[in-house]
């Protein structure tokens, strides 16, 4: 997601989206984030703009003041926006070294930065993104393992159906789950799951 | 005399905050030991983050939201707990006066407008696993409106739910009070739903913290369960409303006209269609304790809205996350220290607008039983 790994190319600046709805804490972090080499896409002052901003400039980071209301905003957009989730950085002037420290090992998706100048800025949105992508990667992998169980019992409950209504055999019902799952195209998971739905309605 | 316990409690400034303010104020606190130190806080988010680091001992929570964070939904999954509800009912759907204008006046004009031109309107809720997105979607999925496909469906803070109704940016929310009854007093919207009217008597607000708190300082937990219900008890006479109406309208909570605050409190209802009355099912914060106890058919319920929209992939042992997450024994000794009654079963039974049956008796099939559900991803951006 970040800057291209191939070392040929020039790196992309990374683009980040300010909110804040005080301009002038807003300005200073945007003059320190240009200093530190981020492209700057936005400043937005309030939630309502921030759906359409953040599908249309598509932000690398999106950096909001801890006191913001409009972190709510934030949570609903990187919840219900699948392709592309990214980093929620926090900034305060006041948050000490212990809430980073706390709020990095609960492994909230929010860091704070104190403090706004541009040397102490770029290591902590990389160790955000750092985190951010492993995160995700867990996140990925932990869903993969839930849907793979979900769809083995989905499988082993379409058998039983099977066997129950026409009287196959395991092996039987199995072979047809398959056959059904070829005929159509899908996963196995997928057809027990639709075939355990239209048993549910009738 | 030992100094009491301190202990850090966060809110939203809201109508039904007044347990927790309330049991500071009046000292409730005091007699119990503990001195309670209540913090503001600017977002949901904010308290969550909060519990979890420790910043906070104990908040004032969208029961959904503790329920989300438990199964780590928008964050890492992490332990929590329910020490009591604070209330039931009191929140309500607020529609623009320029939906009313095009002829919607209840749920069944609304959904024929929107099947008309579908994608057109926005709405809005408080935070995206919270009580107010599940009731917003219930209700709109009641009348065959998806809340994902038929219309734009975003997250706001609430004090800001009224300017952006006014300014035509969003056509309607699900909001807490005193947001609704604001809308109707500056005559920019109307109250086409109350959330009893969702779901007579169903559960608010919690007193939420961190697996841990609870864990490491059972006494402490115990004694503040004990100083907010003492303050449910006061919030349940007329006088008891009138003082937190009182209390709330100041500029360090709410920051609105008493009266603005107090009608709802009190149950009086108008709709801002021409529509006045006195609710049945208004909020209630004590009960003689039925509202306070954690039952764990209500916990178990956010978790079948949580499949029901996708933000689980699959069906979680319902019964045991509600049973490690609300603390029923806790509970039951704080209230026996009181005198205060406390049901033998842990579940109770519900019959919600469409008609369906809620008791916690067959969670998965209650889940899967909705005509309209589905995911809640966009694929843009």
């Amino acid at each position: 997601m970040p800057r291209s790994k191939d070392p040929s190319t020039a790196p992309e600046p990374l683009r980040v989206m300010i909110v804040d709805s005080d301009p002038e804490r807003s300005r200073n972090l945007r003059g320190a984030l240009t200093l530190a080499g981020y492209r700057v896409v936005a400043e937005l002052r309030e939630s309502i703009a921030l759906p359409d901003a953040v599908q249309g400039l598509k932000p690398h980071i999106v950096i909001v003041a801890a006191d913001s209301p409009d972190r709510d905003t934030l949570e609903h957009i990187s919840l219900t926006t699948r392709n592309a989730p990214r980093p929620v950085v926090m900034f305060t002037q006041d948050g000490g070294a212990e809430t980073i420290r706390a709020a990095v090992k609960a492994g909230v998706s929010a860091y704070v930065v104190d403090g706004l100048s541009p040397e102490r800025i770029r290591p902590i949105l990389e160790v955000a993104c750092a985190r951010f992508e492993a995160h995700q990667a867990l996140a990925e992998r932990l869903a993969e393992t839930e849907r793979k169980l979900a769809e083995r019992k989905a499988v082993e409950r379409a058998k039983g159906l099977l066997m129950q209504r026409r009287g196959l055999s395991e092996d039987e019902a199995y072979r047809e789950l398959r056959r059904l799952a070829m005929q159509t195209g899908k996963r196995l998971g997928e057809v027990a799951e639709t075939l355990l739905a239209a048993a549910h309605l009738l | 005399m030992r100094e009491p316990h301190r202990v850090r409690v966060g809110y939203i400034p809201l109508t039904d905050c007044a347990p927790v303010v309330m049991a500071a104020l009046k000292g409730h606190d005091r007699r119990h030991g503990i001195h309670i130190e209540l913090t503001r806080a600017p977002s949901w988010a904010a308290i969550r983050d909060g519990l979890i680091t420790g910043a906070l001992d104990a908040a004032h929570a969208l029961y959904g939201l503790v329920y989300g964070v438990e199964m780590g939904i928008g964050t890492s999954p992490q332990a929590m707990a329910v020490l009591m509800t604070l209330n039931r009912n009191g929140q309500a759907i607020t529609l623009t006066r320029r939906l009313f204008e095009r002829g919607v006046t209840d749920g069944t004009s609304f959904a024929r407008l929107i099947r008309a031109d579908p994608r057109r309107y926005t709405f809005a809720q408080t935070f995206p696993t919270g009580t107010h997105a599940l009731w917003l979607y219930y209700w709109l999925a009641s009348h065959g409106v998806h809340p994902f496909r038929d219309i734009g469906n975003l997250t706001v803070s609430p004090p800001q739910m009224v300017a952006h109704l006014a300014s035509g940016s969003i056509d309607g929310y699900c909001a807490g009070e005193p947001w609704n009854a604001h809308a109707v007093e500056r005559g920019t919207g109307f109250t086409v739903a109350t959330s009893q009217g969702i779901w007579p008597e169903h559960p608010e607000k919690v007193l939420a913290c961190a697996e841990p708190f609870v864990s490491a300082q059972p006494a402490v937990a115990c004694a503040l369960i004990r100083a907010v219900l003492e303050a449910c008890r006061d919030l349940d006479t007329e006088q008891g409303r009138r003082e937190a109406a009182q209390a709330l309208s100041g500029p360090d909570y709410l920051d609105v006209p008493a009266m603005v605050l107090e009608d709802r409190l009190q149950g009086r209802y108008v709709d801002g269609l021409g529509g006045a009355w006195v609710d049945a099912h208004p909020v209630r914060f004590h009960d003689h304790g039925q509202v306070n106890y954690p039952w764990l058919s209500d916990g178990m319920w956010f978790l079948t809205q949580f499949k029901r929209w996708g933000l689980l992939a699959s069906h979680p042992d319902y019964v045991s996350v509600a049973r490690r997450v609300n603390r029923i024994a806790l509970y039951r000794e704080a209230a026996a220290e009181l005198g205060i009654p406390t049901p033998e079963a842990e579940m109770r039974s519900a019959v919600l607008m469409d008609g369906r049956v809620w008791d916690g008796s067959a969670p998965q099939a209650y889940a899967e039983g909705f005509a309209i559900q589905g995911m809640m991803w966009s694929d843009a951006a």
